[in-house]
């Protein structure tokens, strides 16, 4: 479409060129200055992590640590059974991702490849729950996973994540809609049943929208603070976001122990957004939006 | 005619059906049916949570509406938040997706920095974020005191503790502008070259290209915000504790705290069934308002 610009038109928009080339200097000084605000906390974080304890509470402040202590990490995590608690979180965490993968996948293909009376209204009524704010549950469900046993265990950290996640299971339909039925028909054909058309053909078929899902999953699962907080009292059971909440406000004389723990915490996070960068960003939208579209 | 095989097929079709799906009826049951049933009656009583709840009637409204010192409060410091948050978090998200929405050197990297902190589990940024506002050796006095600047008391402060609640979940902004960007991106190009052709520039462009066009996005994001902001929780319990004297006492942290501290189950009850009923007023609000303004692409038939 370039050919239809007139000689001016062309000569415009080299002028234009040069003058936005100062608007971007400003762009980019604005953009340095932002990344410094949102870059520079963690990086306070890790000096703190580093620094002996003398080091932090100092009138000057000291801006790069004077001798690193990387025996806080050892030191830090001893004193509060850092590595009990990751253990926690992270059994939870994989036990309940594996739910949530399990159970959207499962109904959505339920919802979107066969055909059974009601299947409109369960649909309907599955989107709708999104609309529920999480609080309003809470207090009554609470209330009946005490009665039947369940409080200060991990039962309701976990059980609900096998019993279909409305986002997920509305992710999944939407890109199982993408995938032509005569895959299913052919696989049919072939003797193939329920089972393996779902595991054999579909799921690897729509492998990026499952990563996204067990992304989005195991980063719910390891940053879930209300259930925790309100279901577990034994400190042997704790996950990390509520050790680490009463720790910064009982702890509050050695903050290179904290900041070394919070870091250990932040890590897990930290690796699976560098590596699965592209799922994190795409999946991110489509996790968002699932909810009124 | 039907003959028996098919009917026996359609039986177990039907089965199949319910059994792919079972595991969503009944968390269905369990966290949206039951609850909401429930509830209704609970908000009616006075529990804690172990004994018989016992029927009192409207007392639990009653006494929220004209007795709770903190109800009020509550309301009015949530409003403030909601009000507060939403509007900073759109504007902040959408310019600097703008800003980064551009063929700029390390575009990429300025994206990664900008998104890296919604990554990070919330209660490691809020506790972070305890450290930072701490009055003697938290970064904020320190940088301010490069500047000259007084310490402030941050979380202290009657009237800056909430503001300083905002700041830190501004920290998150990059979750709204990594939606922005893909709406942007998602612009037809072609759109800016007619509009340039036509003399149009800056502001002209954004007010009559950019923003029409990403309309649905942003409704999309301040909808999610209103209903989000509203459900804010876990930034006062773990930064502020709803103090200093209620003042980022949050409707729903006073909720968590009148059911798990105070053990007053029925009446957090009926403080949840108001909550809701706002968050549905402001929604529905919202939707209709921007019905007059939401653009979408297959409108215009």
């Amino acid at each position: 479409m370039k050919t239809i610009y007139s000689a001016p038109a062309a000569r415009f928009a080299e002028g234009r060129r040069r003058k936005v080339k100062t608007a971007d200097v400003i762009r980019m000084a604005v953009l340095l200055i932002g990344t410094v605000a949102m870059l520079y906390p963690l990086l306070w974080v890790i000096t703190i992590a580093l620094k002996g304890n003398n080091d932090i509470f100092t009138t000057t402040p000291q801006w790069f640590p004077k001798e690193f202590h990387f025996d806080n990490f050892i030191k830090g995590t001893d004193q509060i059974h850092f590595w009990r608690t990751f253990r926690n979180s992270l059994f939870i965490s994989i036990v309940s991702t594996i739910g949530q993968v399990l159970s959207s996948v499962v109904v959505g293909y339920g919802l979107s490849r066969l055909r059974f009376p009601g299947r409109r209204l369960w649909f309907s009524c599955f989107i709708g729950s999104l609309m529920l704010p999480g609080f309003v549950g809470m207090v009554p469900v609470f209330h009946l996973f005490s009665t039947i046993g369940w409080y200060n265990t991990w039962l309701p950290l976990i059980v609900p994540s096998y019993l279909g996640n409305p986002t997920f299971t509305f992710l999944f339909i939407q890109f199982l809609s993408t995938i032509p039925k005569s895959f299913d028909e052919a696989a049919k054909m072939d003797g193939a049943g329920d089972r393996q058309i779902l595991w054999r053909i579909l799921v690897p078929m729509s492998l990026p929208v499952v990563i996204t899902i067990v992304i989005f999953a195991f980063n719910g699962s390891w940053n879930q603070y209300l259930e925790p907080l309100i279901y577990l009292v034994d400190q042997n059971k704790w996950t990390l976001s509520v050790a680490l909440a009463s720790f910064a406000s009982n702890w509050t004389t050695q903050w290179n122990y904290f900041m070394a723990a919070d870091l250990i915490y932040m890590l897990p996070m930290l690796l699976i957004f560098f590596l699965g960068q592209k799922y994190f960003m795409q999946g991110l939208g489509s996790v968002n939006s699932a909810g009124l579209k | 005619m039907i003959s028996a095989s098919s009917r026996k097929k359609d039986y177990w079709g039907w089965v199949k059906g319910y059994l792919h799906i079972s595991p969503s009826i009944i968390g269905f049951g369990v966290f949206v049916a039951y609850p909401l049933i429930m509830s209704v009656y609970y908000a009616l009583t006075d529990w804690n949570g172990y004994s018989k709840p016992k029927y009192v009637g409207f007392d639990n409204f009653n006494y929220l509406f004209t007795i709770d010192p903190a109800f009020w409060k509550a309301i009015r410091i949530t409003f403030y938040y909601v009000l507060i948050n939403v509007p900073a978090s759109l504007i902040f998200g959408l310019l600097l997706a703008m800003l980064l929405n551009r063929k700029l050197p390390a575009i990429k990297f300025f994206r990664t920095a900008f998104y890296l902190p919604t990554v990070l589990p919330m209660i490691a940024t809020l506790t972070l974020w305890k450290f930072i506002y701490h009055p003697q050796y938290g970064l904020a006095n320190r940088i301010l005191n490069l500047f000259g600047a007084g310490p402030l008391d941050w979380l202290s402060n009657e009237r800056l503790a909430l503001v300083s609640v905002i700041i830190a979940g501004l920290w998150q902004i990059g979750g709204g502008m990594i939606i922005f960007l893909s709406g942007l991106q998602s612009v037809p190009q072609d759109l800016y070259e007619a509009a340039e052709m036509d003399g149009a520039r800056g502001w002209l462009v954004f007010r009559n290209v950019t923003l029409p066009l990403i309309t649905p996005i942003l409704f999309l994001q301040l909808i999610l915000g209103i209903i989000g902001s509203f459900q804010s929780f876990a930034q006062v319990q773990v930064m502020t504790g709803g103090g200093p004297n209620y003042a980022t006492l949050l409707l729903n942290f006073k909720i968590y705290s009148d059911v798990f501290g105070q053990k007053m189950f029925g009446y957090g009850i009926a403080e949840v069934w108001i909550l809701f009923l706002i968050i549905m007023v402001f929604t529905l609000i919202t939707y209709k308002y921007s019905n007059q303004f939401v653009h979408y692409e297959n409108d215009n038939r």
